[in-house]
């Protein structure tokens, strides 16, 4: 034995958690759910304005967990006030920006809503493309805050906010096609049949998900040779974090249950089922949550024992 | 070779190398190192460093085979960058790079976000703890190594260096090139942890064994009895942040764990914020 072997060390915990991980999930779903939820009144495809206000809905309500989460993760959690104070404001550090962005966004939304349910064209899509902008730079704020360190090598690659910014669309599709189910069968069940959302948009909404489900399996794919083909840290973190401790949240959650069986559901006759689509959707949704685990923890895994 | 001059949000830039600037760091001679701890518990003492949290620590590698075998020491703390991802990553301005190169906290503007922990290669901040033994110190905010700015700017050298037996901490201004630490610089060859970072670090080494100084090596070899452990120390301190997975169990059921401390940490946290406000309002 020539290697030296380290018999003892401090213990570190991660410093970001389970908590960060399920407010990466409620953000990228409600920005995806929101997207789609825009379709119709910011641009113009008359037949998905029927979703916008159950979409916009459901992504308030995603994005009303979110501050409970962020607040009560801080160590100060009345703390939180100094994000928006000026004198405490940093450029350069992300998290300002994305405090600011995740204010800003649900407010937006909010008058987006009330500009649909009063019929203002005008404003909704004036209010509903500022919204957009605001929803895409949410969640690409989430890859951003990760990728920007660089002693995490797992985190620190430029895919980081384009593969959150994906996920996020096709976790938002799924939930949105599950809440539609829902609302679908509760307004049949009220005996307001008239109220339900026409269920072949989300046959459409389910293919769009599954280009989006192939898009990310790329991007996994380069990410992979990223890790097989890096330095010694990277094919460390691939194999002794993303095979070894996460191999359930990346390899099954995330690969197998989240990307390759909702694909295949959804290029066989299956999709055109009601219950195919709504079993891809559930595992698609648990899918994007297995890649929220192990890029927060798995990420900050290694280092806890340096 | 000529320094990059550059300034992260406002921040004081690097000072290594320029004229008229101090850069206060440290050299650690690994050689003279006899692993007897006097270091991390003269910080404990100056600090008042609760449990379960160090400033500074050691680290501990055996090397060889029997009967050539030797013990590596290797003192840790925070790196005092010239260019700290830290401070740049951090969104309310709380840790700052001081113009004589010390990275300090200011805890009254702490959030408790621990951006800079993940930011941190070196795994040199840590969350105080919400129990402390003094109510009156800070808790629930990030905390690190000031390299002693309190005992620097009466003259003094950093606890952990007055108390080292084997003296084999050295602080000084590097840029001074009749300090001690700048004359080590010349004389011997100096590591650092993680250059490929461009950190630039003010803690240097001298004698530092490359495997014991890697991050992935410290994973790969650890003994049986270290890697136990770890995880059992992770299974029963969950810690502030609610997110340790350890080998061997359930992702989920961890991940459930983990939410589950999180949602059962909100009441607490809230008594003491409305403990603070009473204190601090009411009485």
């Amino acid at each position: 034995m020539n290697e030296s072997v380290i018999i003892s060390n401090v213990f570190h915990h991660v410093a970001w958690g389970t908590t960060i991980s399920v407010y990466f999930w409620l953000v990228g779903a409600s920005a995806g759910a929101y997207v789609i939820a825009s379709l119709g009144w910011v641009f113009g495809v008359e037949r998905y304005k029927q979703l916008a206000l159950p979409a916009t809905g459901m992504a308030i309500i995603l994005l009303m967990l979110v501050p409970v989460l962020l607040v009560w993760d801080l160590g100060q959690p009345l703390r939180f006030i100094y994000l928006m104070l000026p004198s405490y404001w940093h450029a350069t550090g992300p998290m300002s920006w994305g405090s600011v962005l995740i204010m800003i966004y649900p407010i937006t939304m909010m008058f987006y809503g009330y500009s649909v349910i009063k019929e203002n064209k005008r404003w909704a899509k004036m209010i509903g493309g500022l919204c957009v902008f605001l929803a895409v730079a949410v969640e690409l704020y989430t890859g951003v805050v990760m990728e920007f360190n660089p002693g995490r090598s797992l985190n620190h690659t430029a895919l980081a906010p384009l593969l959150f910014l994906t996920g996020a669309f096709i976790s938002g599709v799924a939930v949105l096609v599950l809440w539609v189910w829902i609302r679908n069968m509760i307004v049949s069940a009220i005996s307001r049949a008239e109220k339900r959302v026409d269920w072949s948009l989300m046959e459409e909404l389910a293919q769009y998900m599954m280009y989006g489900l192939i898009f990310d399996a790329f991007l996994l794919f380069l990410e992979f040779m990223q890790s097989v083909y890096g330095n010694q840290d990277e094919v460390m973190a691939h194999e002794e974090v993303l095979l070894g401790v996460f191999r359930f949240s990346y390899l099954w959650l995330e690969i197998v249950i989240g990307l390759l069986i909702p694909i295949i559901i959804l290029v066989s006759p299956l999709k055109r089922t009601r219950f195919g689509i709504v079993i891809a959707c559930i595992m698609v949704g648990a899918g994007v949550y297995g890649m929220r685990i192990w890029w927060v923890m798995g990420g900050q895994y290694l280092q806890t024992f340096y | 070779m000529r320094e990059r001059q550059r300034s992260y949000g406002l921040q004081t830039p690097g000072t290594r190398g320029v004229p008229g600037m101090k850069r206060y760091g440290m050299v650690i001679d690994l050689r003279k190192c006899i692993g007897c701890m006097s270091c991390v518990v003269a910080c404990k003492a100056e600090f008042g460093v609760p449990m379960g949290v160090w400033r500074t620590w050691v680290k501990v590698a055996d090397k060889g085979t029997y009967p050539n075998t030797k013990r590596i020491f290797m003192p840790r703390m925070c790196n005092h960058c010239d260019y700290p991802v830290c401070v740049r990553n951090c969104p309310t301005q709380a840790t700052y790079k001081h113009k004589d190169g010390f990275v300090l906290q200011r805890y009254n503007r702490c959030i408790g976000c621990r951006t800079c922990m993940v930011a941190c290669p070196y795994n040199a901040r840590h969350l105080i703890p919400a129990k402390r033994t003094d109510k009156n110190l800070p808790k629930l905010v990030v905390d690190k190594c000031t390299l002693c700015i309190h005992r620097v700017k009466k003259g003094l050298v950093p606890a952990c260096v007055q108390a080292c037996v084997g003296g084999a901490r050295i602080f000084g201004d590097m840029n001074d090139p009749n300090s001690e630490v700048a004359q080590l610089a010349t004389r011997e060859t100096l590591t650092v942890l993680k250059p490929e970072l461009g950190t630039s670090p003010s803690v240097s080494y001298i004698g530092g064994d490359w495997e014991i100084m890697d991050e992935s090596h410290s994973y790969l070899n650890r003994t049986t009895q270290l890697r136990e452990e770890f995880n059992t120390y992770k299974r029963n301190h969950e810690g502030d942040a609610f997110g340790d997975i350890v080998e061997g169990e359930s992702t989920m059921r961890q991940v459930s764990r983990n939410f589950g401390g999180f949602l059962r940490s909100i009441p607490h946290k809230a008594k003491e914020v409305f403990d603070a406000y009473v204190n601090l309002y009411l009485r």
